[in-house]
């Protein structure tokens, strides 16, 4: 190869290097921007006056008479709504059949969307849910039911070749020259009276408990949940996942045997975590009864299963790669070779094990497919530390899955799911920054 | 080699000591816990029924998992959990199945639900026959041209097999007939509305509470499906909900008092909320 062409192709090589570390990290943003921006509003919103009524009346949080004067002062805004719903009513028992048959499911759809807003209407029975007993506890989703009370959202077909188009009507004009037009108006005008939304800081989001799955409060039985799994997992996999890299790196030697236990290690770490995860439930569940349900134990055995192989290869490399100066010269000093282990090799590795012990307990913390069967549901109290061997708990990244895809109000309750994965998130993040944090202060310790 | 099977002697007896340690544990009827898995068409009327017992009885822990109906019968089958969610009554070798392990099943009636036959609110198309669904799903129907709507392939949604309401829709509607190839298998009734709603030519089938404003319900015979239709069995595509224990519960524990709660005024109007039929009007 000519000089020339060598400069050519080193440069290609070179650029293509940046082009794809620039890609990945474009992608990154790409993926983490939303996940921060989508999260944040779980934690910072414009909090409505239902949603001080509800921390105070399910967590005992906020001045009370304050939070008082302040629904006192949004009821006397919310009157006139009432006032034209009881009007209207009224002319309905007095109207003609027709018409009272005429306006029923109309009347009815108003007032449901008007109790969705605003809450039960005074006077009404409490009901038995919690999500109905509130009106809107966020400025933001209060504005879309807004909308929908303001807007008749209805699709037009006249076009038959194509799908309908969607066309917003204002109700207003069904009830034109009734008694219930002035609700419009008021509600338009005065929403924000009557809701009184202002900025509100929930860092509590993360230590409240869930009210009605999820609908309201926050999401500590998820995050104990994962904490509870990770560390469980950590404390299967990192004793035994420590002392086989010992066996393997100082003991084993290089025979066919532990050449092909090494082979299946590394293809142990290669299985799909499905595949640990219906291994968990028939094993540890079906067959040894570790738990008598799906508990947080058999997952974090499961777990266990999943991260050893990264444990054991991770941490034989970083016994291995301690100089064999220190072992000889520990040797020499009349060592045994369990006390070189011990005493210098161990402390002289510990950056690289806990580097991949931290790594492993993020993985343990994300994962999803191990603990469907083995762990997880989609409703629980937050566990005490006795009944992780017998319950199931709920946890950050099943949930997220079932907010996604399973529960009921998907819509109303996005926040709560972007909230979840900007902690999951994070929490990876942390752990893998607290790895590198970690290394380097221990390795700086060892070198003296 | 003495050594080598030492070594798996010491493994041995130290996994079987371990096993024995946990295998005493009793099976899953625990005095104040109650543990539920099965159907995602249940899950909502379990989850909120859950939360109204858990606050009545603070010292109570009700753990919901939603993993369909195949899976709670197994579940319960396997002693895994003290109610199994379904949304279908239990097959005969799931029940011989029960009873070989000890198992006796007694299904509670706790709603009545509708299945709703789904499409786009965009969709001009408001109403069909069984028989039309019916073809839709072999694939005999594959336009909505054929059906009064524009020129559009129909993309058909459906249940995966594991669900309860596959099964019963699979009975209601398909009368044996084979659901055709292309058929998209999701799995659970929030999955099929998200693809219905962003998928202006789907149709799918959910259980009625989850048939909320972003998606159109179709009639079907001209019977709209709601909470009349349903429970005076006008509506063509209905089917009861389960609960199943194992055994009739102990009375007077957490057990019993959960799952009588769907008699009560209360249970019935939590029912009625989230959008599914009562079996009983008080």
């Amino acid at each position: 190869m000519d000089p020339g062409s060598r400069k050519t192709f080193d440069r290609s090589f070179t650029a293509v290097g940046y082009f794809s570390i620039a890609l990945m990290a474009a992608a990154l943003v790409v993926l983490l921007m939303p996940i921060f921006a989508k999260g944040s509003g779980a934690f910072v919103f414009r909090g409505t006056v239902e949603n001080r009524r509800l921390m105070l009346e399910k967590f005992g949080r906020g001045d009370r008479a304050a939070i008082e004067a302040e629904k006192a002062a949004a009821a006397a805004a919310r009157a006139p709504v009432y006032e034209a719903i009881a009007r209207f009513e009224a002319a309905l028992d007095t109207a003609d059949a027709e018409d009272r048959r005429g306006y029923r499911s109309d009347f009815r759809e108003v007032r449901e969307l008007v109790a969705e807003l605003l809450g039960p209407a005074p006077g009404r029975q409490t009901p038995v849910l919690i999500r109905d007993q509130y009106g809107q506890t966020r400025w933001d989703r209060a504005s879309v039911v807004l909308h929908r009370i303001l807007y008749v959202e209805d699709y037009d077909y006249s076009d038959a070749t194509k799908m309908g188009v969607k066309v917003a009507t204002p109700r207003v004009e069904r009830f034109r020259g009734t008694a219930l037009e002035p609700l419009f108006g008021v509600l338009e005008r005065d929403a924000r009276a009557m809701l009184r939304p202002r900025t509100t800081f929930y860092w509590r989001f993360l230590f409240d408990q869930s009210f009605d799955a999820h609908i309201f409060g926050g999401i500590w039985p998820e995050l104990l949940g994962t904490f509870y799994l990770a560390v469980g997992a950590m404390l299967f996999a990192v004793p035994l996942g420590i002392v086989a890299a010992i066996y393997l790196a100082e003991y084993a030697g290089e025979s066919a045997f532990v050449s092909m236990l090494r082979t299946c290690i590394s293809s142990l770490a290669g299985v799909p975590s499905i595949v640990f995860g219906l291994f968990g439930l028939a094993f540890f569940i079906n067959t040894l009864r570790v738990s008598p349900s799906k508990s947080v134990l058999a997952g974090s055995l499961t777990l266990a299963l999943l991260i050893l192989p990264t444990v054991i290869r991770a941490s034989e490399e970083a016994i291995k790669s301690v100089p064999v100066a220190y072992k000889e010269a520990a040797m020499s000093l009349g060592a045994s070779r369990w006390r070189s282990i011990v005493t210098v090799i161990l402390p002289a590795a510990l950056p690289g094990v806990l580097t991949s012990v931290i790594i492993s307990m993020g993985r343990a913390a994300g994962e999803t497919a191990p603990i469907i069967f083995t762990a997880a549901v989609s409703v629980g109290k937050p566990l005490a530390i006795w009944q992780t061997l017998s319950q199931p708990t709920p946890a950050l990244p099943w949930n997220i899955y079932n907010l996604a895809t399973e529960h009921e109000a998907v819509d109303e309750i996005r926040h709560v799911q972007y909230g979840m994965v900007l902690t999951l998130v994070v929490l990876v993040l942390l752990l893998n920054l607290a790895a590198i944090v970690l290394r380097a202060r221990v390795s700086k310790k060892l070198r003296g | 080699m003495s050594r080598m099977k030492h070594t798996i002697a010491i493994t041995l007896a130290a996994v079987v000591l371990v096993a024995g340690l946990f295998g005493a544990g009793p099976a899953a009827a625990q005095a104040n816990r109650i543990i539920i898995d099965g159907s995602t068409t249940v899950g909502p009327i379990a989850k909120a029924f859950a939360e109204y017992y858990m606050q009545k009885n603070p010292g109570v822990n009700v753990t919901v998992s939603e993993s369909g109906s195949g899976n709670g019968a197994k579940a319960l089958v396997n002693g895994m959990c003290d109610i199994a969610d379904m949304s279908r009554f239990m097959k005969d070798e799931e029940f011989k199945a029960a009873v070989a392990k000890g198992v006796f099943p007694v299904a509670h009636v706790v709603a009545v639900d509708g299945i709703a036959i789904i499409v786009h609110p965009s969709n001009p198309v408001t109403g069909l026959t069984v028989e039309q669904v019916r073809d839709i799903y072999t694939g005999k129907i594959t336009s909505w041209k054929q059906l009064g709507g524009p020129d559009v392939k129909i993309v058909l949604i459906s249940r995966d097999t594991n669900s309860g309401t596959y099964e019963s829709f699979e009975e209601l509607v398909m009368n044996k007939a084979k659901i055709v190839a292309t058929a998209e298998y999701v799995g659970s009734n929030g999955a099929i509305r998200q693809r219905v709603q962003s998928t202006p030519a789907a149709i799918g089938y959910v259980g009625l509470g989850f048939a909320d404003r972003t998606v159109k319900a179709l009639k079907i015979n001209n019977v709209a499906p709601d909470n009349a239709t349903v429970s005076s069995g006008v509506y063509p595509v209905a089917r009861p909900l389960y609960m199943f224990t194992n055994g009739y519960p102990k009375l007077g524990s957490h057990l019993h008092a959960f799952i009588t709660l769907y008699l009560g005024p209360k249970g019935q109007e939590i029912v009625e909320e989230i959008g599914f039929v009562p079996v009983t009007k008080y």
